[in-house]
């Protein structure tokens, strides 16, 4: 047991007096505890929020561009910020003809123009609220869907108004039982009777899995009397076709629509206004955890002071024998660090056991930036709050401090 | 080894000063043995904590080997009374949340250099020799007060120091232990040129050093009266 002057001999004595201490250690870390567990469970939340969504892009099938009405981007005219809900009630109305046009670009492989709409869908024994989609066979190979059972429809579908659709894994399961159920039974939308030919393999995607997808015309009788479309996706194999399929599309699209009134997107500028938001909502997350962080390390500077007044006469004591400022200084700063360190590592173990527990219905998860994040933090809180009591202590004149009772 | 030129050091109360020790030249040399002798409220521990470099006089000076203390740096100034100096304080200064081996132990974690004896056996030796090794795990505050004495004085004997400055080392202990912990002294005096300064009131414990200083409201005097 040779402790001497090392750092050693200073983390014992500090862990010694947080064993006799029990309560105020607890509760002095508390603070940082809460600041440094709201924080990395933010950051985890966020995360997984993000893969989750960027995850769900990216199952759709690559290099689709997605013309929707009104500005989304915004980017052309300055905006900045999407602006889905004005460009959604303002914008263009697609319509058959804008579809036909745009399958005249030669480097988009696929060209799937897209009616939407929730709505109730029923089989002889049950009723289930499914997203209808009214598009084209092309929309298969554009959103990756993979069929289960059965088939797709294809053009001769679409073309002769066949009332053939493909449903859902989800709703398939919950309307017939399973899948190879479904196939051939008929289902009822509005007054429409449609025949299930295939069922898409499951897809992780609550409205693709709810999903009851028919050929577009189909949709022209009663469900979209004003024959238009929400969107309409296109697709090339080839990557490097994207900018030039971009441009065809936006040059057709100008001869019948303003620029504004459509936004041509690719899947990563959609994705990369939803990193913009997620990091938005981060930042706002973090900076209430810091909050509590700043509040936390507050509360250690006040036990701080406390502890140095409580100790006076022991700072004089050890000055007497050799201690130095800088000794001294150590030995509170010391104390502080390590009372933020336990606060910051209790904060990250019940984070951790948060996120375990909540991982079964929230897509959760934790990384080595959260581990590095609460270590390097609450060592800064501790080091920086705990600095202006143990300089108090260090500069205390020796006599007078041990004469302190 | 150190010296005293017109030191003075005054508190102030208010507007009123206290002049606890008032314009005294002393010379202490190497190897001696000396008692300082005054009665209660003479600034008799104001001088030796002066002597020892715990406190600056507020006028004089105090030279250190030749050296005026007031230019030495605040880590200069620690490694003499870690390295240099024992303190005996009157009313002992033990720290309560210590052990009694730890309080020991204290000033050997102070040392910027590798001793050359092990602390701990150092400190065991130190407490067998003044007969309580067998508290050394005992609390301070859970000991009688002759045996914090012997703690204290333990604690300022542990660096080996050139100079150990006691203030009252017999105040709480019977005449005989007063006299082992007198004749200790006196022994490393002797045995290893150690400098010894005893502060004391007791004209018997006085009479035992080979040169004695009286001390009356903070100045010297040539006789105790
Ligand atoms: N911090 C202080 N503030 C004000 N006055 C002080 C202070 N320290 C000492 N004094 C005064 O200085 C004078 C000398 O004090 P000191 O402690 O040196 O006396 P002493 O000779 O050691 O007495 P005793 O034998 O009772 O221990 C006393 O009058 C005391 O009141
Ligand atoms: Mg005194």
């Amino acid at each position: 047991m040779k402790l001497r002057n090392g750092w050693l001999h200073l983390v014992k004595t500090a862990l010694e007096d947080f064993k006799r201490n029990k309560v105020r250690t607890l509760l002095t870390s508390l603070g940082i505890m809460i600041g440094v567990l709201s924080v990395v469970l933010l950051i985890a939340l966020g995360l997984g929020l993000k893969n989750y969504i960027k995850g769900q892009f990216e199952s759709l099938g690559a290099n689709l561009i997605i013309i929707f009405p009104g500005n989304i981007s915004g980017s052309e005219d300055g905006g900045g910020v999407a602006n889905f809900g004005s460009g959604f009630a303002g914008g263009a109305k697609f319509d058959e003809k804008d579809y036909l046009n745009l399958t005249r670009i030669s480097e988009a492989d696929y060209v799937a123009p897209m009616y939407m709409k929730s709505s109730i869908v029923e089989s002889t024994t049950d009723k289930k609220i499914g997203s209808i989609m009214g598009t084209n066979e092309d929309a298969f190979k554009l959103m990756n869907i993979e069929i289960e059972e059965g088939s797709v429809f294809d053009k001769n579908d679409v073309q002769s108004r066949n009332k053939n659709g493909v449903l859902g894994n989800n709703i398939a399961e919950q309307l017939f039982g399973s899948p190879s159920d479904a196939v051939g039974n008929i289902v009822r939308v509005d007054d429409l009777r449609i025949r299930i030919i295939g069922v898409a393999k499951k897809k992780g995607d609550r409205e693709m899995d709810n999903a009851l997808i028919i050929p577009y015309r189909t949709t022209f009788a009663s469900l979209n009397p004003d024959k238009t479309f929400f969107a309409i996706y296109l697709g090339t194999t080839n990557e490097d076709n994207v900018p030039v399929v971009k441009e065809k599309a936006k040059d057709i699209l100008l001869k019948r629509y303003k620029k504004d009134e459509f936004s041509v997107t690719e899947q990563t500028e959609i994705l990369s206004t939803v990193n913009q938001i997620f990091t938005i909502v981060n930042a706002i997350l973090v900076a209430i955890g810091s909050i509590s962080l700043i509040v936390g390390g507050i509360g250690i500077m006040n036990i701080m002071y406390a502890t140095v007044t409580e100790r006076t006469k022991e700072v004089g004591i050890r000055r007497a024998v050799g201690a130095t400022e800088i000794d001294i200084l150590r030995q509170f700063l010391t104390e502080s660090l390590l009372l933020s360190l336990f606060g910051g590592i209790l904060g990250l173990i019940i984070a951790s056991l948060i996120v375990l527990g909540i991982r079964a219905f929230f897509p959760a998860s934790l990384n080595l930036l959260a581990v590095v994040i609460s270590f390097v933090v609450s060592s800064a809180i501790g080091i920086f709050f705990g600095v202006f009591p143990a300089r108090r202590a260090a500069k205390l004149p020796p006599i007078e401090a041990i004469r302190y009772e | 080894m150190i010296k005293l030129e017109n030191v003075s050091k005054s508190y102030y109360l208010g507007d009123e000063e206290v002049k606890a020790v008032d314009n005294i030249n002393l010379t202490i040399k190497e190897k001696e043995f000396i008692g300082i002798l005054g009665s209660s409220g003479s600034g008799k521990s104001t001088l030796m904590h002066l002597i020892g470099l715990l406190e600056q006089p507020t006028s004089g000076r105090i030279l250190l080997e030749g050296k005026d203390v007031s230019q030495l740096k605040d880590i200069e100034l620690s490694k003499v009374r870690n390295r240099k100096v024992g303190f005996v304080f009157q009313s002992f200064n033990l720290i309560n949340r210590f052990t009694v081996l730890e309080n020991v132990l204290l000033p050997t974690k102070y040392s910027k250099e590798p001793l050359p004896f092990d602390p701990v056996t150092r400190a065991e030796e130190l407490l067998r020799r003044f007969g309580i090794s067998e508290r050394k795990s005992f609390f301070p505050n859970k000991i009688s007060g002759g045996q914090q004495q012997r703690v204290a004085i333990a604690r300022a004997l542990v660096m080996h120091p050139k100079m150990i400055l006691a203030d009252e080392p017999t105040g709480n202990l019977d005449s005989k232990t007063g006299d082992e912990i007198i004749n200790i002294l006196k022994g490393l005096n002797k045995e290893f040129g150690v400098t010894v300064v005893i502060v004391t009131h007791e004209h018997d414990v006085a009479a035992k050093t080979y040169r004695q200083i009286y001390i009356k409201d903070g100045q010297t005097v040539d006789k105790y009266l």
